[in-house]
């Protein structure tokens, strides 16, 4: 039996260099075209089957990573969204606060300068709270203005805020002209939210739709010719003694959130620091 | 079982030559049919051994495109003599089968360039033993402790089902 394991293990080694004798000398090419021959579809087929299966995991990886990029890509866009979003805000605060100020500094008054904290905007009452109070020394019924126009007045003063009735308050009504034919009358707010102009039919009889609506000045409350709206439509009531006009206000009280407090003395004409005025 | 063994031996031959980048590790590629020829030489004697160790060195010369007979003769040796030796190896510890495969290898590295020294094949000694022959060892060495270790576990899991089983 031992005798055995020797003899296979002399022929192996025996094989072996007579395999490498005979490539010694040259005949080695046939031995390995013969080995070719067997080997090569072996070697092709698991060259094809590994680079299948390393394709596949290299696509599955491709696919986790573009999943993971994907998703990463996602969260930078919505970051640059929310971003661009603040960027657009701050850009727009920008754009109202320099008017805001450009305003402040040309305007021949005593000015102080508010921001909108709250809106009452229910139907009954229409009013702003603005964080100046009585801390700022803020009197009841002074002129609340923007840019574009007349907001309406300060009604109630409180510690750090103040309140301010809308002109579209319904127990709003300041005095106002129309800028272009001087038509006196007095402009309402109304439960829907709206602005009505009522003026007396021989007064306002070349009225027109677009005629610009300024503040009268009279009363010392509101200084002269600050913007109130433009006429949209008028209401020809016939022999009727006082007419309406419906209003389209210059100011979007929806949206205003800096505002200008008139706290000085309101005894100036302003219709040429206001665009509609120009 | 033997038409699995023929399977292993000469598909693993074969296919150490063509994924042999894929068996790499930091460059150097273990002698995946070295440790296979010595798993089996342990198993199953020395005949077997010789026998597997002729076969894949011979496929390994091939498809390698050297000399053909050289590896099939250091393998075929190496398995005849690890099967021989076998039954008086302690090979289930690790702190044996690395130091043990990394021994062999620098064996078959020396028997290998020594038959080429014979045969007027040129090779650089001191090159080969440096960049070659040792790191091959030592990755051997830890390729090797674990596949028999995952052989282990495997025949434990295999034990345990067939436990369970019964």
């Amino acid at each position: 039996m031992k005798i055995r394991k020797f003899v296979l293990l002399g022929s192996l080694v025996a094989a072996c260099l007579l395999l490498l004798t005979l490539q010694m000398r040259g005949y080695g090419s046939a031995a390995r075209d013969a080995f070719a021959v067997v080997t090569a579809p072996i070697q092709t087929g698991l060259a094809k089957a590994s680079r299948a299966t390393f394709g596949l995991w290299a696509t599955y990886l491709d696919w986790k990573n573009v999943r993971a990029e994907n998703r990463r890509l996602r969260e930078e866009v919505q970051e640059l969204r929310v971003q661009g979003l603040r960027v657009t805000e701050t850009s727009d605060e920008n754009r109202r606060l320099r008017r805001l100020l450009a305003l402040q500094e040309h305007l021949p008054l005593t000015t102080l300068s508010g921001e909108v904290i709250a809106r009452e905007w229910g139907g009954w009452i229409r009013s702003l709270t603005v964080n100046r109070g009585r801390g700022d020394n803020v009197p009841r019924l002074t002129a609340v203005i923007s840019p574009s126009g007349l907001i309406g007045r300060v009604v109630d003063v409180r510690p750090g805020v103040s309140i301010v009735q809308v002109l579209t308050d319904p127990t709003s009504t300041v005095g106002a002209h129309v800028l272009r034919t001087r038509t006196p009358g007095i402009v309402e707010g109304d439960p829907r939210g709206t602005l009505r102009f009522k003026f007396m039919a021989r007064d306002g009889a070349s009225i027109q739709t677009g005629d610009v609506l300024v503040t009268a000045g009279q009363g010392g409350l509101f200084p002269r010719g600050i913007p109130i709206g433009t006429v949209r439509t008028i209401d020809n009531r016939g022999a009727a003694l006082f007419h309406y006009a419906e209003i389209t206000p210059a100011v979007d009280f929806a949206r205003v959130d800096e505002v200008l407090l008139v706290t000085g003395d309101a005894q100036h004409d302003l219709t040429a620091f206001f665009p509609a005025g120009g | 079982m033997r038409a699995l063994l023929v399977l292993t031996i000469a598909g693993g031959s074969v296919a150490h030559a063509t994924l042999t980048p894929l068996v790499s590790i930091a460059g150097v590629t273990p002698d995946l049919p070295l440790i296979m020829v010595v798993l089996l030489a342990l198993r199953r004697g020395p005949e077997f051994g010789s026998l597997s160790g002729f076969v894949t060195g011979l496929l390994q010369d091939a498809a390698g495109g050297g000399l053909i007979g050289v590896q099939a003769m250091t393998k075929a040796v190496i398995g005849f003599s690890i099967g021989a030796a076998g039954a008086r190896l302690r090979v289930s510890q690790p702190l044996v089968q690395v130091p043990g495969l990394v021994v062999l290898t620098i064996a078959e590295g020396l028997a290998r360039f020594a038959l080429l020294q014979i045969f007027r094949f040129p090779a650089p000694f001191g090159e080969l033993m440096m960049y070659v022959v040792l790191p091959q060892a030592l990755c051997n060495g830890f390729v090797g402790a674990a596949v028999v270790l995952a052989l282990a576990w495997a025949q434990t899991v295999r034990g345990r089902l067939e436990g369970s089983r019964a």
